[in-house]
Parts: C-alpha cells; structure tokens; sequence
C-alpha cells in the first residue's frame, strides 16, 4: 500500500492504494465518486471518463498510483457549483435517455469546450467520437454540445 | 375536445437533471456497506458437456474467500414461458459460458482470483451449432426431458426433439392461393444473432437478512416479474411472495436483455446461502455478450405468391429460430413471430411455422423488436424484389396490399385502427420518392429503400399495470409505478398523463424507481407497451384522485361534483366562476369547515389495467380464435443510401421514419425512439457482426470487435414523421413506441442496394466488405 | 473490474534511474507511459510483471524538439501531443494524418506514439509513418545509447529486437527538405475508432520520388521497395497504377481474421493506393 495524494474536485484527498488498484475502482468503491461508469473496462466505451489535468482519460485504464500529484475531475465536481452550461444544454434538450452513457460525454464535451470554446460541428462529433451511446442515436447529445458553441 | 395542456408537448425529462449531474444512482452505485461480498462466476468452457467433476478445494483455500457454490447447491428450475433452465447447471451444461459455480469473497478482486482454481472435469458430447442441424433425424438431443418442463398452455413442445415449441398459423386455403397467383417468389434470408450492448452491465446484489427476507437489488426492466420467478424457483426453501423483495434502481440500458431473468437469480440464490451478508455479482462486458440473452437467429424460408396486378394471394413463412441452450423466454419470440409474420397486409390464405430451436449457444430471448426486426428483413426485401419482377412501384405495392381496419390478422382476430397508409404517404413524400437521385461524386452512387413496419406486444393475455397516486402538502404528486424507465422516459410521460387529468405540471411530478414492497405490480417493461398500460393504469388513479377531490368539496363545501374542474392545481366550478381552491390547501390536511371540523384528509388514487380481452385459447394447429395480441403499431420507412462503388462502404444520407403512435403524448421522446431506434437498427446490418468459432466460443465479445456505431457512424439526416390514428383504449389514444424504430433498418438498406446496384443481399450483416466483394463478383461476371 | 495481478510500481525521477531498475528486472519489469496498452493487457491476464516502470515523471522524455534536421520526439509524447504539434503538423504531416486516426480523443490523450511502436502491433497506425520518414529508434541502457533504424525495429507480431534491459528514450525523425505531400489511408469497419484492418502511407516528392509503407497486412508495418523503384520518376498514369496494382499484391500478405479476409484488404490496399497517391500528386501541384 501506498499513500497518494490528489485533487479530487478541487479537494485535496489522501489515501492508500495498492499498485493494481484501478483509478475508476478507487474513484468509485473508495472516494465515492460514483458518476465515472465501467462499460467495457477496456477502454472502447468512454463510460468511465473523467478530467485528468484538464485532459479526458479512460480511469479504467489508469492506476490510482499514478495520479499522485495530479488533479481529476468528475461529473460531481462539475455539479456542486450548479449545472454547467453544457449541462444544462444536455438537460435542456432531453439529450439523454437512460443516462448511464452521460457522465462521460459531459466529460467529453467539457474538455472540449474548454479547450475550444467555439467548435463546428465536425469538432463537436471528433471529441464525442470515443464515448458510446446505445439509447440516443447521439443526434441530440451533438446538437447540446453545438449550442453551447459560441458561448462562454 | 378542450386543447391538452401537458399531454403531447415536449417536456423536459423528470428524470433529466439527476441523469445530467451525477445523482442518478444505478445498481451497481449503490453502497452496500463492509459486509458487502462479491461473487465470481466459474463458467463453461464446453458448448456441450457432461459435468463430472467440480474440485473447489484450492478455492476454498484462498484467504478471503467465503464460500465455493456449484450447482448441487440449487437445484431449482426457472423459466418465465417454460421452466428449462436451472441456476447452476446440473448434470451438463449447453453452451460456453453457461454458470457451473460461483466463487463468494469478501472482495472482488478474491473471488477473481479464486474462481481461477475451480477445477471442472467434462465429458465432452456432440455440439449442436446450427439449428437445421438441430432439426436432422439423428441429431443430438439437448434436452432430453423436454417432454417433461412446465409451460404455458400456448406453446407446443415436441418431446424427444430439439424443437422447443412450434407455432403454426393455418388461415385460408394455401394451395388454392398459390394457384391463383401470377407469381410465386420463393427464397431464403438468413439473420444471425445479436447482443444488446446496453451501456450498464447486469448487476445483481442479493440479501437474506437475519429474518430470513430476501431482498434483490438489479438493473431490471421486470422487478415483479423477477420477484415473482425468484418466489417459485426458491419455493422450496420457504420463501413465498411476501419474503421477497425486488428494487430496480436507474436502468443504464435494456432493450430486452434485462427482462426476465438471467443472471439475476444468481445473486438470489447464492444469497441464501450468505445469510445476513450483501452479495454483489457484476457481469463483465465479455460475458453480457455471452451469458446474457442474445437475439436469436433466424433461418426464414418465405414463399410468397401475388397476382400481376400485385395483390398478395397467399404467404408460406418458415421460419428456424437458433434459440439457444435454454429457450424460456425466447420460445415467445418465435411464438409472437409465428403469429405476426405476415407483416401488415392483407393475406387471405397463409401458413406460418415458427420453429423454437435448442442449439447449444448462448440462450436467446427478448431483445427489442422480438423477432419482428428477423423477419422483417425477408418480408420486406422480398415485396421489393416482387415489386421489381411485376415492373409495380415498391412503394404502390405496399400500399394496395396494407392491411386495414377491416382485414383480420393472420389468427382471425381484426386489425385495429391505424394511420398505415398515411404513414406511407408522408415517408413517401419526404424522401422524394420515384425521385431518382444522381451522386455527384464519380465514386458512389445512391439508392432508396423502402420499408413497412409493425409489432405488437407479445405479452400474456393477463399482463397488467397498477399505479398508486399521492399528493404532498405542496400539491406535488408522487406516482408509484414498477414500470420501469429504461430510457424510453416512461416516468416523464406517466407524469404527464397525472399531470394532464390533476392540472400539476409534469415537473411538480416524481415518478420513482419501483420497489416491489412500495409499489404496485407492473407485468414487466417490455412489448413497449407501457406508455398504454401503464399509461392507462396512472390514468385512471389520477382520475380516482380526482372523483376523491370533487367528492369532498362536494361534501365539504356544497358545490356540484359535476361542475367541478381543476385548473393551476386548483379546484374550480364552473357554476362559480370566482371560486377557487388550491388543492395544496386540502390534499394533505383536509378542508375546514365552519364548525372547525376538517373533512377528507390525504388524497391517494390508484388503477388498474389489465386487458381483459386478450386470450390464447385458439386451435393449436391453426393459432385461430385466439386474440393473443392487443394491438399493432404500425409504421413506415424510407432511406437514401450512398455506396462507394470500390470500397462497399455505405453512408446513410437520409432516412425518415413515420410511425402511428395513436398520440404523442411526449413527441421529443417519441423523436428520442425514432433516432435513437434507426441506429441500432442500422448497427445491426451495418456494423455488428457476432462470430463464433466453430466450438461454439464466440470470438468478439468486446467492443473491440463487435463494432457499436459513434457518433461519426449515424445518418446525416434523420427525419421523424409522427402520425397520430387514435388508440380507443389507450391513455389520450396513445399506442406503445420502443421497439417498433429500429425494425425497417435491415430491408431498407437491402432495398436500397438494390435499387442502386442490383445486387441483392439476402443475409446479414450487410458490411462494405461483403458489398464491396459482391460488386467485384458482380463485374466478374 | 479489479486487477487480480500483483506488481510494484516505482516512479523514478530521472533515466539514469530506469536504466538501473531494468537491468536489475530485465523482462520481469514493464515501462508504463500511456498505460492504454499495458493496463489492458494486466487486467486480461497477457502480462504479468512484477514491476511496473512509470516514466512519467520525467519531464524531458515528453518534449517534441526539433534539434538539427530531425525531430526528437520523447518515450511519454502522446497522440494528442502530436496532433497539437504545429512542427509535426508542418514538417511530418504523415505522422499527423495517421495520429489524427488512432482511437478516440480519451485514448488519444494518454497513448503515446513510443508505446505504439513497442507494442508492435502489425495494424499500428504509426507504423506506415516512421518508416517512410526513415525513423530511429533511440534505445538506452546502462552501457550506452544504441540508434535503430525503424525498418530493423519490428522482428515480428509484437516483437522489436529492444533487449529486456533497454529503454525507449526517443524515436529521431528525421525531417523531409524537398516539397512534399502525405496521404495516410486506413482500412476500419466504420468512421468510429478502429484497428486498421489495412493501411498505406504515402510521402510524394516533388522531385516525383515516392516513400510508401503498409501496416496489418503483414506480420510487420513494411516499405515497398518495390513499389518506390516502379513510380520513382515516372509521371503517373493509371497504366503505371495498375502496374502497381499487381506488386501491392504481391507485396502484402493479409490474413483473413474476425475483422476482415484477405480478400477484402488486398482489394482496399488496391484502392487506398490509387486513391492515395492521386491525392498526393494533385496537392504536389497546388
């Protein structure tokens, strides 16, 4: 076991992993952090996404050991201020449907917009490109993320 | 016929903002605290064996873990149609994956570990992987006490074969049909099987508390109906109904896979075994691809027989379901078939045999569309290709052959009202149809395809829907209902009907997740039919809440019941026009009168809907006289389909989709369907491609392989068309819409390749690889 | 989903330090970057070491320098670091094209283009890339640096000749001077991510010289010499493409699989290289 210490939705939080302790379980069975999803545990699904630094990283495939020093973000972080505008884009437009797909993409659409606070279309869809949804058909989810698109 | 107020507008989910911020709990989120145990199933690694020997004693040893349990532990059978499967298997097992054991620890991570050292010695028997193979004379039988299983009065077991069930569907004269025929187009389309793919694992957690109370947490389209199959498979342990308990938190997914029961009775079982600890079982991706239902395959044999002017005269379907090792819910996927199989026309003289196969591959059973998606693809390709032989427009002849009002069903029983051919008309219309269109780019070329569809509800003549109502001190209505909301958002629109009879709007409205203790019975979330049963059960205890409403201000304040009305969650007269009454000042705490006594009190409704005109009692050897279905929605479909020419691969440039849903009662939801329907459709015949080896193993249960469309891989262009015929006995004339969306994609792309190159493919999936293959043997030629 | 393997992990501050922990593990040990390729292979159980090496804590090995005529691009670069990159965008276009390919956004924010070459999987997308653009390899242990050429790197279906006690610091790329047009075409069921299923990368010179190079259809990623000596000079015309037709076939040795059939990728290798190098010659004209 060691001990590791991060920013968890801007908390600093320690605690003791073992090596093989995946970032998603820690998150989840550890720290409580339940919106990060396993939907393949391989990486194809994007259901278990979350902000790495700023970046979007599959947590099923990061050991907890190696956020040490490090700064995440989930969907809980993003909605203890309130909703976020691309949230409530997505709830505005009935953009999901059993919602289990959904912390993943407003983890998606939220480094997008970060880092590109005015994508096209085409943008819209390459950064949502890696996250899997069986209900929508994503045409909704692509329109949210669009309109919140020339915004700040 | 007054303007309606919440019912059909498009509001906002109910259940939007918890599903957006992250405090939508789903099963496996909920925390069960440290003594939660995890268990890990030791599967199969024979698609057909004998079981000699089971050694757990190196697992046993492993510091952690609890208990090893095989199948000698629980030897109960389950079934929902037909009780043929256990929950660990007994003597043998019938196909790789199937439950031999399970290993319980203290942590997940344990029980992986430890179910790596059970030890299972098989004697290996003969594999039956093809259905046709099934059905030879000497073909080795799967189950050979099938003459010996408990189902129900409507299916048809043939012992001492490998065929499950057989549904036959005689009307009219067959011969004379096809001897009256101009034409007679006779051909076989072959339909492999398929997975859900919900998102949300199956996750099961099982507890019998110290009072010896079982109680099962899962993500469950059917919580009654897995109480209800825990009750009897545990039955003799003691348990009955009132010592169950079934809690179905957020679904991440259905679409079938998680009604009835699979490996939910796992965690019910092992639980009494566990007494006063939680134990938690997770599927993994690979096995929600092989131990869970699958769509079953379909070999359909379909001969066809049409005058010149088009009229259909007569229709012989066979159709050879792969049903799987254990068939007790996909027994009524081929019997709904057998049933509906002659797609929404008119045939007077027609035979359907619906054959339920064992094959020793994993079990099917529901997956949306219940068969209708399978034979849908024959059906539909092969009115084009007639079409095409007779020189008659697809479109034309489709509609000269659409089944009304007055025509009966392949059973007997009558069609109900429907918009079919307005549905025609407008997809027709929007598509540009008889337009041919010209690629600009020299590599591809376009092609239309068209396509009918419609399905039913496969359900027992006795599948009901209740609904307790109450009201809170602010006005704001809590329903109660187990039907679930699995996506479709059937929360937000049982909402909206209590909203639309009690003047609350949709928001001041929570609709939870059900709990078998709490709320009343729901059949199961399946057919998408619970918009209309539901639907008419949440109706109807508005509507008791609001006769208990105008009844007290009647007996409280004198005003005539019958002139009562309730607008702005106030009661109104219209004999008064400047009265009014808030009803946030009486729901709870009665009304005052002037003698300081307070008369009513809380205000809580209930209904119930069961349809009481639904039988199967018909003929067994010609399915007539029974009325086993309670209505068809029915619809229609179109697509522009660009192909490139050398590589195959094709691009759906538009497709539009009408259906009538006798009234949306929430339209971007119906919209949510339509999209969210065509492309699981089209995954289905474009990209999903299930392979097995040829021991049976399947060999892409990943998304690595088994390829689920991104958003890169959609139409450009979805348009939803929603046609509203009034349902007579459904909620504000609403009729279900679920499955129904995804059925027409299949034969509208084979259509539509054939329109653009000729090639007609008759198996799917239909991958740029094989259209790309085909083209080049095509020029070859 | 737990990981029923256990390992240690260290993360050393400095290369020196990674040296000393492989030569004392050797193959027991694993270099842990991205972590898309070594976490998936632990949890299914196709890897098993007993140290797991993470070298992200080693700030120079995730630089992009352009030192000389060649870019150095360091063992910790990812796929999205190269897409961000205006010099590999401008100078290397063909790594670019086929970064832009790989996976998604999530896995491309972790994976790195280092990882992907020591993986050696026959379908990876950097394959085609490095070895039209005469990559080295720069490999370090204790006793001294080594430089591979890429074309020696790859010994088999997830082989390199790296020996268990060597570290992949960097790849060296050298830079193109001549004018120059890239065309990176992979084959995948679908738009959505995939493996290739066959892919062809194309460099166009406008002195009309030719690099190309194949990944997944063959045990290794593989230039075609063969292909280069036939258009080298030579003003493309569709008999000169058909020509070329004929070597892709021979060329190239597909297998049939659960993702496609041999068939299938020598007819799309065909159609990729048509679609590919007329795309390169127009754009030399612009």
């Amino acid at each position: 076991m060691e001990k590791i210490t991060f920013k968890l939705n801007n908390e600093t939080r320690s605690i003791e992993v073992d090596p093989g302790e995946v970032l998603l379980d820690v998150l989840r069975d550890k720290l409580g952090m339940k919106s990060p999803k396993c939907g393949c545990d391989r990486g194809d699904c994007g259901a278990c996404s979350v902000l790495l630094d700023g970046k979007g990283v599959r947590s099923c495939l990061i050991l907890a050991i190696e956020v040490n020093g490090h700064e995440i973000i989930t969907v809980e972080g993003l909605s203890t201020l309130g909703l976020s505008p691309v949230q409530e884009a997505f709830n505005n437009n009935n953009s999901f449907q059993c919602g289990f797909c959904a912390p993943g993409f407003i983890i998606s659409a939220t480094e997008l917009l970060n880092e590109n606070p005015n994508p096209s279309k085409e943008e819209v869809k390459e950064a949502l490109a890696g996250n899997l949804c069986r209900c929508t058909g994503y045409v909704p989810i692509i329109e949210a993320v669009c309109s919140c698109s020339h915004k700040d | 016929m007054e303007e309606l107020k919440f019912v059909g507008k498009s509001v906002t989910r109910i259940d939007g903002k918890e599903k957006i911020s992250g405090a939508a709990v789903f099963a496996d989120d909920i925390d069960f605290g440290p003594t939660l145990l995890f268990a890990q199933i030791v599967e199969s690694t024979k698609a057909h064996a004998l079981i000699k020997k089971i050694d757990t004693s190196e697992a046993e040893k492993i510091e952690g873990v609890v208990a090893v349990f095989t199948g000698k532990d629980f030897p109960f059978k389950f079934g929902l149609y037909m009780k043929d499967r256990f929950v660990f298997a007994q003597d043998r097992v019938r196909f790789i994956g199937e439950q031999v054991a399970a290993v319980v620890a203290r942590d997940a991570k344990t029980a992986k570990l430890a179910a790596k050292f059970v030890k299972v010695e098989y004697e290996e028997l003969p594999e039956v992987l093809d259905q046709m193979k099934a059905i030879e004379p000497n073909a080795t039988i799967l189950h050979p006490e099938l003459g010996d299983y408990p189902h129900v009065p409507w299916f048809f077991p043939k012992a001492n074969t490998n065929i499950a069930h057989h549904r036959k569907t005689r009307k009219g004269n067959l011969d004379k049909g096809f001897a009256d025929a101009d034409y007679v187009l006779e051909d076989t389309y072959f339909v492999p099987r398929y997975a859900h793919c919900a998102i949300e694992f199956h996750s099961a957690i099982g507890k019998v508390d110290y009072s010896g109370r079982l109680t099962v947490w899962a993500s469950s389209q059917s919580p009654n109906t897995q109480r209800n199959l825990f009750a009897e498979a545990l039955s003799s342990l003691g348990f009955t109904h009132k010592d169950v308990r079934v809690i179905a938190p957020y679904v991440g997914g259905g679409f079938g896979g998680k009604a009835g029961v699979t490996m939910e009775i796992l965690a019910a079982a092992l639980a009494t075994k566990l007494k006063g600890s939680p134990v938690k079982i997770l599927w993994s991706r690979e096995q929600e691809f092989y131990n869970t239902y699958q769509r079953l395959g379909v070999i359909a044999k379909l001969k066809i027989g049409v005058k010149n002017d088009g009229t259909i005269t007569a229709l012989d379907h066979q159709l050879y379901w792969d049903a799987g090792a254990y068939v007790e819910y996909g027994a009524n996927v081929v019997n709904s078939v057998g049933l509906s199989a002659t797609g929404p026309y008119r045939v007077p003289n027609l035979s359907i045999d619906s054959y339920c196969i064992y094959t020793n591959l994993p079990p099917g059973g529901a997956y949306r569309g219940f068969g209708y998606s399978e034979f849908l693809f024959g059906l539909e390709s092969h009115m084009n290709r007639i079409a095409k032989h007779l020189g008659i427009d697809p479109v034309e002849l489709r509609k000269k052959n659409a089944i009304t009002i007055d025509d009966t069903l392949a059973y007997g029983a009558h069609m109900n009202p429907n918009g079919l051919q307005e549905c025609i008309d407008k997809v027709a219309k929007e598509i540009e149809w008889g337009k041919k269109e010209i690629s600009k780019n020299p590599n591809t070329v376009l092609g239309k395809g068209f396509s009918l569809l419609w399905k039913a509800p496969a359900m027992p003549p006795n599948a009901s829907s209740s609904a307790f109502l109450k009201f809170n001190e602010d006005a704001s209505l809590n329903i109660l209902i187990s039907g679930m909301d699995i996506g479709q958002g059937l929360l937000t629109v049982m909402a909206q009907v209590a909203a639309e009879v009690l003047s609350i709007p949709p928001h001041k409205i929570r609709v939870e997740t059900p709990d078998t203790d709490r709320n009343p019975y729901e059949w199961q979330t399946v057919g998408s039919h619970v918009t209309w049963g539901c639907g008419n059960a949440v109706k109807k205890a508005a509507i008791d809440a609001r006769d208990q409403i105008f009844e007290l201000v009647e007996r409280a304040l004198g005003l005539p019941a019958n002139m009562l009305f309730l607008e702005d969650e106030k009661v109104k007269c219209k004999t008064k026009p400047e009265w009014e009454l808030p009803l946030k000042s009486f729901v709870i705490n009665g009304i005052m009168k002037e003698d300081g006594t307070f008369k009513g009190g809380p205000i809580n409704g209930r209904g119930t809907f069961m349809p009481e005109f639904t039988s199967t009692n018909a003929d067994p050897e010609t399915s007539q006289g029974g009325h086993p279905n309670v209505h068809y929605t029915v619809g229609a479909a179109a697509m522009l389909l660009e192909i490139d020419k050398e590589t195959g691969k094709m691009k759906v440039l538009k497709v539009v989709e009408a259906l009538d849903v006798g009234k949306a009662i929430n339209p971007d939801l119906v919209k949510g369907q339509i999209v969210g329907g065509i492309v699981q459709g089209l995954a289905t015949v474009l990209y999903e491609d299930m392979r097995f080896d040829n021991r049976g193993k399947m060999l892409n249960p990943n998304f690595t392989d088994y390829k689920l469309p991104t958003c890169l891989d959609i139409p450009d262009e979805i348009v939803s068309i929603i046609v509203e015929v009034a349902q007579p006995d459904g909620p504000y004339g609403a009729r279900g819409v679920g499955e129904h969306t995804m059925l027409p994609a299949a034969p509208m792309i084979a259509n539509a390749i054939d329109d653009a190159l000729g090639i007609r493919m008759k198996s799917m999936p239909i991958t740029a690889e094989k259209v790309a293959m085909a083209i080049l043997n095509q020029k070859e030629k | 989903m737990p990981i029923t393997h256990d390992f240690k992990y260290q993360k050393p501050e400095t290369i020196s330090k990674v040296l000393k922990l492989l030569a004392a593990n050797g193959d027991k040990a694993r270099i842990l970057a991205g972590g898309t390729d070594l976490v998936v292979k632990i949890k299914e159980g196709l890897e098993s070491p007993d140290l797991v090496i993470d070298i992200k804590g080693i700030e120079k090995l995730g630089k992009i320098v352009k030192k000389e005529n060649a870019v150095h691009i360091g063992a910790n670069v990812t796929f999205t670091d190269l897409i961000n990159s205006k010099l590999i965008r401008t100078k290397l276009p063909l790594i670019w094209e086929a970064a832009k390919t790989v996976a998604s956004v999530g896995t491309r924010n972790r994976a790195t283009i280092v990882g992907n070459i020591c993986s050696a999987v026959p379908s990876l997308d950097s394959g085609p890339a490095l070895l039209n653009y005469n990559t080295l390899v720069c490999l370090t242990n204790l006793k001294g640096e080594r430089l591979v050429p890429i074309y020696q790197w790859f010994t088999g279906p997830k082989k390199t000749l790296r020996d268990p006690d060597e570290f992949v610091e960097k790849i060296i790329v050298p830079i193109p001077q001549e004018k120059n047009a890239v065309y990176y075409g992979k084959l995948g069921r679908y738009s959505g991510e995939d493996l290739a299923q066959a892919g062809i990368g194309i460099i166009g010179f406008a002195d009309k010289t030719f690099r190309i190079a194949f990944c997944a259809v063959g045990p290794i990623p593989k230039k075609s010499i063969k292909l280069e000596e036939l258009l080298n000079g030579q003003e493309i015309n569709d008999e000169l493409i058909e020509k070329a037709k004929a070597i892709i076939e021979e060329e190239i040795s597909p297998i049939t699989d659960i993702r496609s059939t041999r068939e299938y990728r020598t007819h799309m290798m065909k159609v990729m290289f048509e679609r590919g190098i007329k795309q390169v010659i127009a754009e030399l004209k612009k």
